[in-house]
């Protein structure tokens, strides 16, 4: 009951500061989310009035109950739309209200999910992200598809418009665009970050000058593409590749559409490594994101750590949780490995 | 008075026994016009992996007649605010055309069958599905259009045969 009454006490504090700040279209974004929900979940998140707005994951999975995270806290809801922590007094998920999230989400034919089902994880027009898990079907050792799904991870995109402005002068040395590498833990707001980067440089709002942005959107998170059309703001000059593998789409961006700046989201892999090369090569800037906590993490990790210790990129961008999703932790020079001067502050809320 | 009674049955009987012939001909059209979308729809799902709904407003664009109903009808129980699953919408959609359309009952057995596992499999077992539902509609069109053939002159001549047995039984 405490923790309820705390966990109402904080969130009330942040969705004032939000008000206040009124620059992120949440609202909207959660509406949208409410129509792939099943009739009888739908009818409770509603009831959980502005609250909703601070929501970042929906999870569904059969027989247990009603989970929802928000910035602060992860808690369960009850059938009024109230947070609880005691899981008897929670609504409980029915195979069949998943079941028919689904349906929703496939516009009720869920043969058009076959590719998605494949990867395990569905992108609902405005990059919304659903993360799928239940029973899988393989066939020689390798995943066919998840061929029962009993468990729903609902991510919520934000679009925070303006967020970005206080990196922007780090991002830039006079008007060519910089090497930037955006880091933090799972939630924290990268690809959120990353998304009003390309806006502003697209656009050329808080830097010196508008460039040509090419945005590989493997996961179609960025630019919440549907149809191929970006539904999320990505700026004026921005080129999208959505659904497409890095790789392949880094390069094709570079041979086909000369950008000035390549973006795109998580990056690890061995093949990403031999990419940014590439993209070093041909002398344009680039933005990525990856998980990591720090630097120190960072050096951790093998692929990532050859990008942080070449020097391959020349600003890193780390965010945390500490203040809520989007909290800018730091900002470290790639070729000295010292942090700038920067004060922690949640972007998006008191800039 | 008794010569325009009579003349009253014999034309009413007639009309009936021509409205009878004329629901075998409306009945064998329907089968037909439903053949039809669901070689469309098979098209839709199987080469442009359309929706259901996007795939039933291209058909009903395209179908005219009550067959063109069924698919809008459809379409608007898909976008209802209750959430329905297609399954469902395609059950209250044969509700809401039952009056509408002229069809036998095991023509609405197809249709009901076709409706279980609409739009909740993967699309080989869509077009399976769709498939069979063409193959038996097929089976309904050809014993329909035999029947038709058969009976529909009958059925008129039979309405006017009744009804002037009638008068001639009762003057």
């Amino acid at each position: 009951m405490f923790r309820a009454v705390t966990l109402y006490y904080k969130l009330g504090r942040v969705l004032r500061m939000r008000m206040e700040g009124a620059k992120e279209a949440t609202v909207a974004g959660i509406r949208e989310v409410l129509m792939y929900m099943a009739p009888c979940l739908r009818r409770t998140l509603e009831k959980m009035g502005e609250v909703l707005q601070e929501l970042e994951e929906i999870r569904l999975r059969a027989g247990q109950p009603l989970q929802v995270e928000t910035g602060l806290a992860s808690t369960l809801v009850t059938p009024e739309g109230l947070f609880t922590d005691r899981k008897e007094r929670a609504l409980r998920v029915a195979e069949e209200d998943i079941l028919r999230c689904l349906q929703l989400m496939g516009e009720n034919s869920l043969y058009t999910l076959e590719e998605e089902l494949k990867e395990g994880f569905i992108t609902l027009p405005g990059g919304h992200r659903v993360g799928l898990a239940g029973e899988c079907l393989a066939e020689n050792g390798r995943l066919v598809r998840v061929k029962r799904v009993t468990a729903l991870n609902l991510r919520i995109a934000r679009e925070a418009i303006g967020s970005s402005r206080p990196v922007l002068p780090f991002l830039v040395a006079g008007e060519r665009p910089l090497r930037v590498m955006i880091i933090s833990p799972p939630q924290a707001g990268k690809t959120t970050l990353l998304r009003d980067i390309v806006r502003s440089f697209s656009n050329g709002e808080g830097v010196p000058a508008p460039v040509k942005v090419g945005l590989v959107d493997e996961r179609g998170e960025i630019a919440g593409c549907f149809r191929g059309v970006p539904q999320l703001d990505v700026g004026i000059r921005t080129d999208v590749l959505s659904g497409c593998p890095k790789q392949d789409g880094i390069l094709l961006l570079l041979r086909s559409m000369s950008p000035q700046v390549i973006a795109t989201d998580e990056i690890g892999r061995p093949a990403d490594l031999r990419v940014i090369e590439e993209v070093l090569n041909a002398g344009v800037g680039f933005i990525v994101t990856a998980h990591a906590w720090d630097t120190q993490d960072l050096s951790l990790r093998p692929v990532l750590r050859e990008i942080w210790l070449q020097g391959l990129v020349e600003k890193v961008i780390i965010l945390s949780r500490r203040y809520g999703s989007g909290t800018l932790e730091g900002i470290w020079d790639g070729k000295t490995k010292k942090a700038l001067p920067v004060k922690p502050v949640r972007l998006g809320v008191e800039n | 008075m008794k010569l325009a009674g009579a003349l009253l049955i014999i034309l009413a009987s007639t009309a009936a026994g021509w409205l009878w012939g004329l629901m075998l001909r409306k009945r064998r059209k329907n089968l037909a016009d439903l053949r039809r979308l669901l070689q469309w729809l098979e098209t839709e799902i199987g080469y442009n992996l359309l929706p259901l709904r996007e795939a039933f407003f291209r058909i009903s664009q395209r179908l005219q007649g009550e067959v063109s109903l069924f698919a809008t009808a459809f379409i608007r129980f898909l976008d209802g605010p209750e959430g329905l699953t297609a399954g469902e919408a395609w059950q209250k959609t044969i509700e809401s055309c039952r009056e509408k359309l002229v069809l036998a009952a095991p023509d609405w057995m197809i249709l009901e069958d076709l409706g279980c596992n609409l739009g909740t499999t993967d699309r080989e077992h869509q077009l399976k599905a769709i498939r069979e539902g063409i193959e038996r509609i097929e089976i309904q069109e050809t014993a329909a259009e035999e029947r038709a053939a058969k009976n529909e002159k009958l059925y008129r001549y039979l309405g006017m045969a009744a009804g002037t047995l009638t008068v001639l039984l009762f003057y």
